[in-house]
């Protein structure tokens, strides 16, 4: 069961309210965009916005809202609006994170992390067989930014990626700026974690900036996706397109948002080593 | 070691109210305070909520500047966090949380401009719906036109203020000075039509109607109270400018044998 439905082995970008007009009005030739379903639920005219852009690119649905790690009931109502926007729009993939965002009714925005127990394989995996059962096509599960990890965990992050995949089918989304960021923020070591990584299941590669930030005298980390791709993230996708071969790559960037030219641009850099990787494939 | 929902629970009430000592006793801090490690986590969801709500208010946040927006904001989400991912539709009781909030007392017309925001705020993130089928109202028979129950275009909202809110907004709009607050009051219709929002001041007799009619009150009833507050009502005009200005799609006949 493949997840990718006609997204390109090539770098798009993540598309953002303010460049709809633009994108629309140029068709510049990205190969693909990704957006948040949740910013395009409510219908008017982001939706139509997001029916043209359809119209003219191929589209990966990213979602944020999906709380795939909380203990208890998935919010129904929630997957039932993703659900109609995925019949709606046809998207070539759906993804999701490994987090959670809700608890007891309330919505935290932000992809809070995960205590990596058999308690939590169980809750996550429930989850995704119910979201992948709704939406009748397998998802991807993107590897979060981590500021924090508990005590009790009892398996390192790739490993309980890779247990997910198992047990689900569904695929991973390797988010290599996130593996740094997390690997910094928690003393990891980036190339151990992207090699512990199933090389078969990963069906898309994010790639942003971070930001460095000062806490109490120690670096933290933040993925603002406010920058362009840092130089060692970038050679950290370099050996993710060694081990991974040729995987459709998003440029992400989400605050301090530039000239859609600027992201275009950052995306033709992934796209060049894409294609070099897919040569030296062929080769 | 807590059960998943348990420490969830209390890393909500860390983010938002105050830390727990069992969930902070989980965090491996690994050389970095884990308060400071939460701190990450709340920063950000403080911040892109307020920004959420930035998005929503800009001429609220224009009006107190932002340091006090941010202010106000971080009380609000704390108290009221979002029930939902989709953050287009959150912040729907800020205005009545700045009508209870002390530190804006001195500023009693704030809650109104909020509403007018909010109303402005989802009518832009509504399809536009179907317009109402005219011949079939036309073959309603006259002695049934009372019982008529009109539903409002999802986009619509009607909002009577004692303050002249949408000056304020449109001000705000075009960067100019507040006007003055002594301009009196006004009964605003906000509407969605094609991809604009359009803002009407509506007389008070036909906002009386309108209002009456989406509220669910039949065309009988909505009448009656638009007579009773301004005898010279015209319904035959009013029923007509209704249709004209595409506010209510659709309509059912509320009978005693039909219902």
């Amino acid at each position: 069961m493949s997840g990718n439905r006609g997204l390109p082995s090539r770098a798009g970008i993540g598309l953002r309210a303010q460049h709809v007009g633009e994108l629309l009005a140029t068709r510049p030739a990205v190969p693909w965009l990704e957006v948040h379903p949740e910013n395009y639920m409510s219908g008017g005219a982001a939706l139509a916005s997001l029916e043209a852009v359809r119209r003219e690119y191929p589209v990966s649905l990213h979602g944020v809202g999906l709380s795939l790690g909380t203990a208890g009931e998935i919010d129904a109502r929630h997957l039932i609006r993703v659900k109609s926007l995925v019949d709606h729009i046809e998207p070539c993939l759906v993804s999701e994170h490994l987090s959670w965002s809700t608890a007891g009714g309330v919505y935290l925005n932000h992809l809070l992390p995960l205590p990596y127990t058999e308690e939590t394989l169980a809750v996550v995996a429930g989850h995704i067989h119910e979201v992948q059962d709704a939406l009748g096509r397998r998802i991807l599960i993107e590897n979060p930014s981590s500021y924090l990890r508990f005590r009790h965990s009892s398996m390192a992050e790739p490993h309980f990626l890779a247990e997910l995949a198992r047990r689900t089918g569904c695929g991973l989304l390797c988010d290599v700026n996130n593996i740094y960021v997390s690997a910094r923020n928690l003393g990891l070591d980036a190339a151990s974690y992207l090699d512990a990584l199933p090389a078969h299941g990963i069906g898309e590669i994010h790639l942003a900036g971070h930001a460095e930030n000062d806490a109490d005298g120690r670096v933290i980390l933040i993925d603002d996706h406010g920058s362009p791709v840092a130089a060692p993230v970038w050679r950290l996708y370099e050996r993710a397109l060694e081990r991974f071969g040729p995987v459709p790559t998003l440029i992400e960037w989400d605050t301090d948002i530039p000239e859609l030219a600027v992201l275009l641009a950052e995306a033709g850099i992934a796209d060049r080593m894409l294609r070099e990787d897919d040569r030296a494939c062929a080769a | 070691m807590l059960a998943l929902h348990e420490l969830q629970a209390r890393f909500a009430d860390s983010l938002l109210a105050t830390e727990d000592p069992a969930l902070l006793d989980l965090v491996d801090g690994d050389g970095l305070d884990a308060r400071a490690r939460l701190a990450v986590y709340r920063h950000h969801l403080l911040t892109t909520l307020t920004a959420a709500l930035e998005a929503a208010y800009p001429v609220v946040c224009r009006l107190v500047d932002r340091r006090f927006f941010a202010y106000a904001a971080d009380a609000f989400i704390r108290r009221h966090p979002p029930a939902g991912p989709c953050l287009g539709e959150y912040g729907a009781i800020f205005p009545d949380f700045l009508a209870s909030f002390p530190a804006c007392e001195g500023l009693p017309y704030l809650p109104d401009v909020a509403r007018l925001e909010w109303a402005v705020h989802m009518a832009a993130q509504q399809s536009t719906a179907a317009p109402l089928d005219q011949a079939r109202l036309q073959r309603v028979d006259p002695s049934d036109m009372a019982g008529l129950s009109f539903v409002p275009d999802p986009s619509l909202a009607l909002l009577a203020s004692p303050w002249p809110v949408d000056k304020i907004w449109t001000a705000h709009q075009e960067g100019k000075a507040l006007p003055g607050l002594d301009g009196g009051g006004v009964c605003l219709q906000i509407h969605a039509a094609g991809e604009d929002v359009t803002i009407r001041v509506l007389e008070p007799a036909t906002y009386a109607f309108r209002d009456a009619l989406a509220r669910g009150l039949t065309l009988g009833e909505a009448a009656g109270l638009a007579l009773e507050s301004h005898p010279s009502f015209d319904l035959t005009g009013a029923i007509q400018q209704m249709l004209e200005d595409c506010v209510f799609n659709d309509f059912t006949l509320i009978t005693g044998e039909g219902a």
